[in-house]
């Protein structure tokens, strides 16, 4: 893929490239940004004007786009098999540790627990409720969830082979194998292992990155409002960037073997003392 | 800078730049600071004095890297770790205005964090060993999904809070 033509853009606070083998046409890269565009209006914590501050500021009930039905499905199943730790609702968590709108960085006060799912939120289909003003926090799998709704308008305009990299959170649809690093979590130019990619979605998450304060990390333990701290970093294969983007976080809480109980996924768990676990996809792919 | 800021990292006077603390952020929020634990609060007394930084904007400094003297630099970052306030040594060899090496220099108090930076800072050993990006033929890195336009924002701020 490296004669292929990219397309780059910034989209919801990050770096994105789509590569093709032929360029995209004008109207539909203006449609990927739309999209995108839309998807940030939507589902934004950082901006005003955003659907989820609307919901933080007035609580009521809230016909969210499409795309919610499979992501609040998502969570709800991960919120049981974490046993709370990851929820949409940590936004007031993060907030509350200086990862606010403003990025104060600044911790206004002791860590916060998320509130208990069931008395603060009612998530079904599209329709979000809730009886006091919530913070939904959709981080852990809405980077994943966009580029899976930018595939979708990929392949719906008749493209047939892509590959969509949402600054490492990677799709591979009808492009044949494309080699990949596994970035080494404490030096960017280095890499642990390398994975080749076919069809399917390549998501990571690292605690190390965005960290503030006392040892601060964005990787928050929903029943306890305190970062997470043994593995460092995470990868993750499935067929949907949204499944793969929110079990990367779910290693950070329970032990992929556990998570394979319920998802159709290949996990690689890197800890903080150097060793690594792994699902046998992962088999090979690491430097030794 | 506000203390608990996230670079932290405490400059020697004559290295105080604010290019070149500039550029000392960036390759700490890359995650070049090894440890366990991510960088911490390092309260930055010794930069009250230091020259006020070359008139140009500080995002300019940033994007076209000019204003950097060549020379090598060192600057120390703490961290908290769980086992307590841990301090990383970042030594940086700057030529023609980029940075042409790094070195994590380790000096941990506490015999377990030593053990945990000295396979950090040599590549993760134990099961797993980094080898150099450049060096390996791939298309694409998966990494950390973190680079966000918004922490760079923040970073912009220290910058900022730094003159």
């Amino acid at each position: 893929m490296s004669d292929w033509e990219e397309f780059s853009f910034q989209g919801i606070g990050t770096d994105w490239a789509v590569s093709t083998p032929l360029p995209l046409p004008a109207p539909l890269r203006t449609h990927l940004l739309d999209r995108v565009e839309k998807f940030d209006g939507d589902w934004s914590r950082f901006r005003s004007d955003s659907l989820v501050a609307e919901l933080a500021r007035e609580p009521g009930r809230y016909e969210f786009p499409d795309e919610a039905a499979p992501l609040g499905e998502l969570y709800r199943l991960l919120y049981r098999i974490t046993g709370g730790a990851m929820t949409p609702l940590i936004g007031g968590s993060l907030e509350r540790l200086g990862y606010d709108a403003a990025y104060s960085l600044q911790p206004a006060g002791p860590p916060l627990p998320a509130p208990e799912w069931e008395s603060a939120l009612a998530w079904s289909g599209t329709v979000v409720a809730a009886g006091a003003p919530v913070v939904l926090d959709i981080g852990a799998a809405g980077k994943g969830l966009l580029v899976d709704l930018v595939a979708a308008e990929l392949e719906a305009a008749g493209v047939g082979g892509f590959v969509i990299d949402a600054s490492g959170d990677l799709l591979v649809r009808g492009a044949g194998p494309v080699s990949v690093a596994l970035e080494h979590p404490y030096n960017p130019e280095q890499a642990i292992g390398m994975i080749h990619l076919d069809g399917r979605a390549l998501c990571a998450s690292a605690a190390n990155r965005r960290a503030w304060g006392d040892g601060l990390h964005h990787v928050l333990d929903g029943t306890t409002g305190q970062p997470v701290r043994t593995a460092v970093a995470t990868w993750t294969l499935a067929d949907t960037a949204m499944v793969a983007d929110a079990l990367a976080t779910a290693l950070f809480f329970v032990p992929g073997a556990t998570l394979q109980e319920t998802f159709d996924f290949s996990w690689l768990t890197v800890f903080s003392d150097g060793s690594a676990a792994y699902s046998a996809e992962f088999e090979g792919t690491l430097f030794t | 800078m506000r203390p608990s800021s996230p670079t932290s990292l405490s400059l020697s006077r004559d290295a105080f730049r604010n290019g070149l603390f500039a550029g000392i952020a960036g390759l700490s929020l890359a995650g070049t600071v090894a440890g366990c634990a991510p960088s911490s609060a390092d309260n930055t007394p010794g930069t009250a004095g230091a020259p006020p930084a070359p008139s140009a904007g500080s995002s300019s400094l940033a994007a076209s890297g000019t204003g950097y003297k060549d020379g090598t630099y060192s600057a120390d970052g703490n961290y908290v770790s769980p086992n307590g306030t841990e301090t990383v040594g970042v030594q940086l060899t700057l030529a023609a205005g980029k940075v042409s090496d790094v070195q994590i220099t380790q000096h941990p108090s506490n015999p377990n964090t030593r053990k945990f930076q000295g396979q950090f800072a040599g590549g993760i050993a134990a099961q797993v060993v980094g080898r150099n990006i450049d060096e390996l033929n791939v298309s694409k890195v998966a990494g950390s999904s973190l680079t966000s336009g918004g922490f760079n924002q923040a970073v912009a701020k220290i910058k900022s809070e730094a003159q």
